[in-house]
Formats: C-alpha cells, sequence, structure tokens
C-alpha cells in the first residue's frame, strides 16, 4: 500500500521551563523502531485544504509571510473600536498554541499587538494562560524570548490570585491577572484537543470555562455539570458583566491535522465559533472516527504533552482514549464513566477508556496531569531512565513507580507489551503532525478501513453533526 | 487509596525575596514566611520557610515562584499518606457524601485516588478546612485542580463552608463555583428561563441523568 511512508521525523523535544532537557536524557525516538510507517493523514482524507504555514515543509509552507498576511487582513476587517486611546490591553495566549502552532501562532500574536499599538493608541501586553500541566511544559518564554519580543509578558497559572465574578447561574473565578486590563483579546487555535468535554459547542468560548479560570471553575466545568452541558459554564463566563465589560475582539488561527489553513478575526465570538466549527467537524471528523476504527493497538507515548494530551497526526490521545464513542454526535449521551459508575457500560451512553487500548509504552511523556487510573487496568511500561523518574515523581502520578514495569530501552518495553497484549498494533503519539507513526500493520489496517470511514462521515456523521449545532 | 509523597520542596535562600507567592498557594500550607537570619544568603528582609513534613509534593510553589527560588529533591524514603475510611461511621460517612453531592465509592481526586467516602471520613475525623483534609488523604496535592470543587463542597455540606482561608491572603481556594445541582428546583428541573437562555445546551436531559434519571436513553 504505498499510501503508508516511511516514519516521519517527530520535533525535537524541547527544554522545560523548570530546566529539564528531555531530548538528552531520551535515547531512542518510537520512529525509529524498527517496522514502524507512517500513516498520512491526507491519505485518510484527501479533501484536506493545503496549509498556509506547517511546520514540516512537507505538509506545506515553513515561512509565515502568508500567516502575516491574512492576520494584518484579518486586523483590518474587524471591529476594535471597544479599545479606546490609552487603555490597556491583554492580548490572551495559550501554551497550545505555541505548541501546535509554533511561529505562526507567534505571529499572529506579535501582528495583534502591533496593529493595536498603531491603530487604537493602547499598550498591549501578552498574557498566557497556564494550565494544569505547566509543570512540564516546553519553556516557551525562553524559546520565543517572549518578554523581548511582546516587551510585557507574563505566564499567569491556574493556581494564581483569583477574582469572584457572577454570572447567570452563579459565581466563578476567573484568574485575575489575565483580566487585569482595560479589555483583553482572546486568542486561540483551532484543533480537538478535549472534545469529549466541549463536544464542539461553543468550541472557542471554552477558554472561559477552563484556561482562563482559577482551580474552582475548572473543577466544576469537569464535574459539577452533565455530559454535554459543561461549556455552559464557559458560556456563562462569556457572558458575565466582568468578562463583557473588557472583551475587546477574538483573533484564531484555523487548523487542520497537518498545519494551519487560515486566520480568523471577528468582535463577535459566536460568529468567529460558527465558522471555525464547521471547519473543525470537516477537517478533523474523520481522522477522530478512524481512531474509533482501531480494534486493538499497543500506544507510545513519545513527545510533550501529558497523556491525553499528547499530540499525534495532529490530534490528541484524547480522541483515541475515547475513540469508542461518536461524541460529537450529541444523540449520544457519551457520559464519562465517573458520572455513573453503577451503570452497565453501554456505547454511546456510557463512556469508558477505549478498550481498544491494549498497553501503554512510556517513552518521553510530560507530567502534570492525572492518568494512573488507566495504569490500573492497562499493563504501562516505562523506559528506564531520568525521563522515566520524572514521570515516578510527577505530583499527579504517585502510583505510576509501583505500577508501571520498567524496560531497560524502548524496544524491550515494545516486545513486552506486544507479548502481553497479543497485538503488534502500534501506534504513536510523538507530536508528528500530518501523519501518525505506527506499526506496518496497523497502517495497513486503517488504510484499509480509511475509504468507508471517510464515505460515513461525509455523507451521514458530518451532516448529522452540522445540523445538531444549527450549522447546516 | 493513598498519595506516596517522594518530592520535597527547598527554599533557595539566596533567591528567595518573601514576596510571599508560594505560602499563599501551597495546598497543605507548608510554607510560612519569616525573618532572614544574619548572615543567611539572600538580600530581602524576609525569607519563605519550608515545614517539609507537610510538604505533599504538589509544586504550586514551583510553579508560581517569579525568582525560581525553589527546587524540588527527591526524598531518600518516600511516605504515604491516606484515610482509612473504616476509622469513620460507615452510615455518616455515606450520609455526609450524599449531602455533598459526591460520589462515595468514586474517586475524587484523580492524582491520589481519594474517594469521596475517604475524604468524607478525613472530615469526619475532624480535618474541617481544605488543607487538613489534603493533609490527611494526600488529595488536591496533584494537579490540585480537578478534585478542588468537591472537597470545598463536602466541607461545606458538613458545616465549614464559612472558614477564613489560611493565611488570610492566601488563594489556595476561594469559594464553591457553579454547578448543575445548584440548578435544579423541586420539581427535579431547572427554571424555563435558564433553559431558555443555554438552549445551546441539553441542560434539562443532563441534569435527569445527573440525578440518575436514564430513561431516555435506555428506550
Amino acid at each position: 500500500m504505498s499510501a503508508l511512508q516511511a516514519p516521519a521525523t517527530p520535533p525535537a523535544l524541547m527544554r522545560t521551563w523548570t530546566g529539564r532537557d528531555p531530548a538528552s536524557v531520551v535515547r531512542m525516538r518510537a520512529a525509529d523502531l524498527p517496522g514502524m510507517v507512517s500513516l498520512p493523514v491526507r491519505a485518510i482524507d484527501p479533501s484536506l485544504p493545503t496549509p498556509i504555514w506547517a511546520s514540516d515543509p512537507a505538509l506545506g509552507p515553513t515561512d509565515v509571510s502568508v500567516v502575516r498576511r491574512e492576520t494584518i487582513a484579518k486586523l483590518q476587517a474587524s471591529d476594535w473600536s471597544r479599545i479606546q486611546p490609552g487603555s490597556t490591553v491583554n492580548l490572551i495566549a495559550n501554551p497550545h498554541g505555541f505548541f501546535l502552532c509554533g511561529e505562526a501562532y507567534l505571529v499572529m500574536l506579535e501582528e495583534t499587538q502591533r496593529y493595536l499599538v498603531a491603530t487604537r493608541q493602547c499598550t498591549v501586553r501578552l498574557r498566557i494562560a497556564e494550565s494544569m500541566g505547566h509543570i512540564e511544559n516546553p519553556d516557551w518564554m525562553r524559546i520565543y524570548d517572549l518578554r523581548n519580543r511582546f516587551g510585557d509578558a507574563e505566564e499567569c497559572p491556574q493556581i494564581g490570585r483569583g477574582v469572584q465574578i457572577d454570572t447567570k447561574v452563579g459565581p466563578f473565578w476567573l484568574t485575575r491577572d489575565l483580566f487585569s486590563a482595560d479589555h483583553f483579546v482572546h486568542t486561540h487555535v483551532a484543533e480537538m484537543r478535549e472534545g469529549y468535554l466541549h463536544r464542539m459547542i461553543d468550541r472557542l468560548h471554552k477558554p472561559f470555562g477552563m484556561a482562563y479560570t482559577r482551580l474552582e471553575t475548572r473543577s466544576a466545568y469537569h464535574f459539577g455539570w452533565g455530559p454535554r452541558t459543561g461549556q455552559l459554564v464557559a458560556r456563562a463566563v462569556f457572558d458575565s458583566d466582568y468578562v463583557q465589560q473588557r472583551y475587546a475582539g477574538t483573533i484564531v488561527l484555523d487548523t487542520t491535522p497537518e498545519g494551519v489553513i487560515g486566520v480568523d478575526a471577528d468582535l463577535d465570538l459566536d460568529a468567529v465559533n460558527a465558522r471555525i466549527t464547521r471547519g473543525v467537524l470537516r477537517h478533523y471528523g474523520t481522522l477522530m472516527r478512524l481512531m474509533g476504527e482501531i480494534k486493538d493497538a499497543n500506544v507510545v507515548f513519545d513527545g510533550h504533552g501529558c497523556h491525553m494530551y499528547a499530540y499525534g497526526g495532529g490530534i490528541a490521545f484524547d480522541c483515541l482514549m475515547y475513540g469508542q464513542v461518536d461524541f460529537l454526535d450529541l444523540d449520544n449521551l457519551a457520559l464519562l464513566k465517573g458520572f455513573a459508575s453503577r451503570l452497565p457500560e453501554t456505547p454511546g451512553l456510557t463512556m469508558e477508556f477505549n478498550p481498544a487500548i491494549k498497553a501503554q509504552i512510556m517513552n518521553y511523556m510530560a507530567g502534570g496531569v492525572p492518568y494512573t487510573m488507566m495504569t490500573r487496568r492497562l499493563p504501562t511500561y516505562l523506559v528506564e531512565g531520568e525521563a522515566a523518574n520524572w514521570l515516578i515523581d510527577d505530583p499527579a502520578s504517585p502510583w505510576l513507580g509501583d505500577r508501571a514495569h520498567i524496560m531497560p530501552d524502548l524496544p524491550a518495553a515494545v516486545a513486552a507489551a506486544r507479548t502481553a497484549t497479543g497485538t503488534d498494533h502500534l501506534i504513536v503519539f510523538d507530536s508528528t503532525p500530518g501523519a501518525l507513526n505506527m506499526s506496518e500493520s496497523l497502517g495497513r489496517f486503517l488504510l484499509e478501513r480509511a475509504p468507508a470511514v471517510a464515505e460515513h462521515v461525509h455523507t451521514h456523521a458530518l451532516p448529522k453533526w452540522l445540523a445538531q449545532r444549527g450549522l447546516s | 487509596m493513598a498519595k506516596v509523597v517522594r518530592m520535597v520542596a527547598e527554599i533557595l535562600a539566596d533567591k528567595c525575596t518573601g514576596c510571599a507567592l508560594c505560602v499563599y498557594v501551597c495546598p497543605t500550607v507548608a510554607i510560612t514566611l519569616r525573618d532572614r537570619r544574619p548572615g543567611e544568603a539572600g538580600t530581602h528582609r524576609r525569607i519563605a520557610e519550608m515545614f517539609e513534613s507537610s510538604c505533599y509534593n504538589a509544586q504550586n510553589c514551583l510553579e508560581v515562584c517569579p525568582e525560581e527560588a525553589i527546587v524540588m529533591h527527591r526524598l531518600d524514603e518516600p511516605f504515604t499518606v491516606g484515610t482509612d475510611v473504616s476509622t469513620a461511621d460507615a452510615a455518616e460517612v455515606k450520609a455526609l457524601c450524599r449531602k455533598a453531592g459526591i460520589p462515595g465509592r468514586g474517586m475524587v481526586c484523580m492524582c491520589a485516588e481519594t474517594t469521596g467516602e475517604e475524604l468524607a471520613a478525613a472530615v469526619l475525623n475532624g480535618a474541617h478546612t481544605p488543607e487538613a483534609i489534603s493533609l490527611a488523604t494526600g488529595a488536591r496535592t496533584g494537579c490540585t485542580e480537578l478534585c478542588h470543587q468537591p472537597i470545598i463542597a463536602l466541607l461545606a455540606a458538613a458545616g465549614h463552608g464559612d472558614l477564613p482561608r489560611n493565611p488570610p491572603r492566601g488563594f489556595q481556594w476561594y469559594g464553591i463555583a457553579a454547578r448543575a445541582v445548584d440548578m435544579v428546583g423541586d420539581d427535579g428541573t431547572a427554571p424555563d428561563e435558564l433553559l431558555q437562555q443555554y438552549a445551546q445546551f441539553p441542560l434539562a436531559s443532563d441534569l435527569r441523568v445527573l440525578q440518575g434519571d436514564f430513561s431516555e436513553f435506555e428506550s
């Protein structure tokens, strides 16, 4: 099958903000395992638009000049009149933007700052909404020299000082430093992270219920609302007087699993959300549903991002972790099992970890997010060395060291997983965009299944998803 | 379950400026400020001091410190903290979980894998603040986020909802953020105005589910 290609080289591992240098301790990348191939996302869905920017020249131009031009054009076409001369504006960024779109995201931020300063005679400061998982993020402040490039740039963690706001449904707490200005500009990158939570309803509003908020609000978002209603928190916060008095507009990079396909900006967040949602459902849907076709596979984590936030082929591991259920179909309750532990597991009704995942192998992975409940049920293998020690010491995974098998090297870990689970299907989440690195056997299987999945998505699922969101 | 504590924080005296941010975010209140001693490295009058036995490796201090004045060290002998449910009256434990609206046997802290019943047992055993619950169970010292709301709600249900923050200017926690259950009236549903306001969400249906009524899906 010619569509399968040689393994794609994953992005280099970067120094974390805690000073750790994973590149110096990880001895082998999963892409270098024998028998690996890459499955290009374009082979699954040839209808994907061509990127205007990609981190890999095989996927699109790596030069940011088109992104810069599109950003300026969209800034000029958007209404920024809420910003008064002499006012202060917080340009709110997020680590996922740097992680997924790198220089393209940076250019969008830079041009936005430059444009607003020039046209609105205001002061624009960069404020980065740090989330759970900051514990081992790449050090974006230093990697992109953000203080020099933006003048005033600060990271604002979710554990920082809060501000209480009133909403139609009750109180929530936001991260005060993100909003301590006359106005703020909301920035984002379109992608399918945490789709099982936001269900692509109010996708671009989600940071108002999560990334821009304090611990209290985040906890309530996760566990205080129903399986299709957590996003109500984001909507309620966005609609609050506190936020609306400060909100000045939105600018976002539109993406596919390969890279950036456009820039969008609007004062009307609902309008830009509707445009982005159409694109995301269309451009990520086939790949996501293809994840649901996998019947058995061992997973290798081999990049930045902690567990469900590890990426491969432009999608997060959570797309596979809950891939057995089409959670984009709102007819599916897709209730996280934690809400209904005594119910029988009914596909579409309740959602447990995807039973197709048979074992997990951690070659390199960031910490910061709890995932060890999966290690209760799955054979888990850690590749011996300092990177494994970082995970064992991680505050969010205190039992990992007691449950994982420590293997001398990556090939031994993969072999042990294969022996334990009986499958030679291997899929890698190593931050590679546009293609998933995997074993040839799994690549052949997915390539065989892809046409039927694409046909189903484009003729049945996608129209339904769009109609359910009023986007037909 | 419980938490295995494998690391402990150390304050670097020469870098610490005594800004107190670490004091304000530690979930187990393991850090305080004191005057810098004569001859001690550093230039500011005040310095943070760590009580190592209360440090449960949450690393909030590490994350918030603007001066990179905190480092983590592996413990030679990791220790385990947790609360045994059987140390409290079983009926009272169940009643408190029900009143707080948290799952008894379900995992509430995903990091320490602490159940609702273990948290309730800690409260009934005398842990009447978020930090006391954390010290007794290890919960809220991993990601420090996901279990935050249920723990505050549990304390409120036990009659400890209006306790002062420790330290007074700290922001380890604020209060109870709005939840779906707070919207439910005696008739088991939310007010019509709210349902209409957020019509893009299947709120009424989800509220039924949260109350254990799955009939519309089972049919």
